[in-house]
């Protein structure tokens, strides 16, 4: 996919000049495209790339996500959205277990079980969103890859789930400002910017409910930990983000980690930069 | 991609796309993209052509950029000030003067709040007038407290948001609005931003989405903060999502008797919050997905339920001419700045 500004609709015919570069796809990729007028009907929104290689193919009837089956390709936007697809999976389940938690009436306040609801349900949108917009391209339901040790040891107190929600929603952050200059389609690039900033509405929120060890109650929703010398947020290429998400042993055998990317970017996407991620967000 | 397209791009063979659509370094930094497409004319193939002048229409010169980092400039330049006249930190006296008042109802806590949020918009227009905009080339103007009228007033000192200059509610309305205004001005010009390979434009941005997300942060602290102070006003969510659109997503239910500037400008501000459709570009078409209608969602509640979740699930963008309409209050109209 290239770059679309929004706008340009009727210059889609070339955005596939770029695909057209990928030798192993060029020739099939211009016939696919020809039938373009048809796969607009298909169910998914992504689903016309399924038929081209390379796209970070594991689509529909693959469950098992232990021993690295689950690949992202992150040369297409497609790829990139696949591993967001992946993250808010795992936020929607986890915040799902939290508000379903016997101790959840216990542990948190109505104020807080207001937020971790908002939490919970704003997920579940992006993954709807996400699942639907992908189609065959979707990642699998990764619930069944859910370590449920390391969920139950989390679940079992207010600072455990307040500690893992603010992993999670800075992980989204992070990994959502540093994959934006690989997206090549501005319209694509705008649904990353609609996420990110209500993930950082969560991070913030969270971190001015429980300030980590160190932080001031009034400057954690944007503390010095988080934000550098430029005003600048936390940011992670996805390799970092993932091995981050591995770490919390959340998901069985490490079944997403940096491992699971088949392909990084390319050059001619963008370049890798330093990435900015404290030991506790 | 619509049907009209299918003969022209069957007639295209990719080696020839190949050879004449891959000069990306040109033609992303705005430099000899005519070449490709005088090309594509003088084979004769109007596939081609096409495929070069559309190629062409994507790439963002560096005077776009530089745009929307001077852009960026001005609108981090009145968040800074602003700031600084409610703490009493301006160079400017009569700035400091103006937000006396408030400025003695602000509990020390919100006192800390709002010096890192000034930290902050000190450290963006820092980073954009000495490194971001040099970048490109630019020089960043000279904005100064007293191109700035924080009333709303155009310079009169007397605009609808005078209130804020004597009433605490007032205030952190105005700087909740501030911010989200923040969060979509700069989400609306991001795309303007995005030029793949291109390392500065990478770097530009990579860093606009950082400071994106920095302001969502504070607009997200202010609304808990209002929160804590009107706990009956579930719309200001303890999660810090704008929930809703247009001034009813302000939550100023706990302003009495607003001025009717103050609404409308609101009403701008908030303007489209309540979007739930979003296109998504699949490599071949753009599509249009309701998020308020998913399948997947029952566990949120009802449909009312599900369309505020969905609303909240999303920021929207504004555009740079939205974003003008809605700062121009705020500037003096003899500050002798043109607005973009």
């Amino acid at each position: 996919m290239a770059k679309h500004t929004q706008d340009s609709a009727d210059a889609l015919v070339v955005a596939d000049a770029d695909e057209l570069m990928r030798p192993t796809t060029r020739r099939n990729f211009v016939r696919v495209m020809g039938a373009g007028g048809a796969v607009v009907l298909l169910p998914g929104v992504f689903s016309a790339c399924s038929t081209t290689p390379g796209m970070g193919a594991t689509g529909t009837g693959a469950t098992a996500m232990d021993g690295g089956a689950l690949t992202f390709d992150l040369r297409s936007d497609i790829g990139i959205f696949r591993l967001v697809h992946t993250l808010e999976q795992l936020e929607a389940a986890f915040y799902t277990a939290v508000v379903g938690s016997a101790s959840f009436g216990t542990f948190f306040n109505a104020g807080e079980r207001e937020l971790f609801t908002d939490l919970r349900n704003v997920e579940i949108v992006h993954r709807e969103f996400l699942r639907t917009a992908l189609g065959s391209q979707a990642v699998p339901d990764v619930t069944g890859s859910i370590n449920t040790t390391t969920l139950n040891a989390i679940l079992s107190s207010r600072d455990g789930i307040l500690g893992a929600a603010r992993l999670f929603e800075h992980l989204g952050v992070s990994g959502l400002n540093g994959a934006g200059k690989y997206l090549q389609d501005a319209r694509n690039l705008l649904i990353a910017g609609k996420f990110v900033s209500v993930e950082a509405r969560h991070a913030a929120a969270l971190r001015d409910l429980a300030p980590p060890s160190g932080q001031s109650a009034n400057t954690a929703f944007a503390g010095d930990d988080i934000i550098d010398m430029n005003g600048m947020d936390v940011k992670l290429e996805a390799g970092a983000a993932l091995d981050r998400v591995a770490a919390t042993n959340l998901v069985r055998n490490g079944a997403v980690s940096s491992r699971n990317i088949s392909n990084a970017p390319t050059a001619t996407q963008g370049k890798a930069s330093a990435n900015f991620f404290p030991t506790t967000p | 991609m619509t049907i009209s397209h299918q003969p022209i791009l069957d007639g295209v063979d990719p080696e020839i796309m190949d050879t004449l659509v891959t000069r990306r370094d040109a033609i992303r930094r705005g430099a000899s993209v005519s070449s490709t497409v005088a090309a594509g004319l003088a084979m004769g193939s109007v596939p081609v052509m096409m495929a070069a002048l559309s190629k062409d229409a994507y790439a963002q010169a560096p005077s776009a950029i530089l745009d929307v980092l001077q852009f960026a400039f001005i609108l981090e330049s009145l968040e800074n000030e602003f700031y600084k006249a409610v703490l009493g930190t301006s160079t400017n006296s009569a700035q400091n003067a103006a937000f006396a008042g408030v400025r003695a109802q602000i509990p020390a806590s919100a006192q800390q709040v709002f010096r890192q949020i000034q930290k902050h918009e000190q450290q963006h227009t820092d980073f954009l007038r000495g490194t971001a905009i040099p970048l490109f080339g630019g020089t960043a103007p000279s904005w100064t407290a007293n191109d700035f009228d924080f009333t709303g007033g155009s310079g009169s000192g007397n605009g609808p948001f005078l209130q804020a200059t004597t009433q605490l509610d007032h205030l952190l309305l105005v700087a909740q609005a501030v911010e989200d205004t923040g969060v979509r001005a700069y989400k609306g010009q991001a795309g303007r931003l995005l030029v793949n390979g291109d390392d500065r434009a990478d770097v530009a941005l990579e860093s606009a989405l950082r400071i994106h997300s920095v302001e969502a942060r504070h607009a997200a602290k202010i609304r808990r903060l209002r929160r804590s102070m009107n706990m009956d006003d579930t719309t200001l969510r303890f999660s810090g999502y704008v929930m809703g659109g247009g001034v009813a997503a302000a939550g100023a239910g706990n302003i009495a008797n607003p001025p009717a500037g103050a609404v409308a400008a609101l009403g701008l501000i908030y303007g489209g919050e309540d979007n739930t459709v979003h296109t998504v570009f699949n490599g071949t078409a753009a599509v249009n997905l309701d998020a308020a209608t998913l399948s997947g969602l029952d566990v949120i509640g009802d449909a009312n339920a599900r369309r505020q979740a969905a609303m909240m699930a999303f920021d929207e963008p504004l555009s740079k001419e939205q974003v003008v309409a809605i700062v121009r209050g705020f500037i003096r109209s003899d500050s002798g700045h043109a607005l973009p």
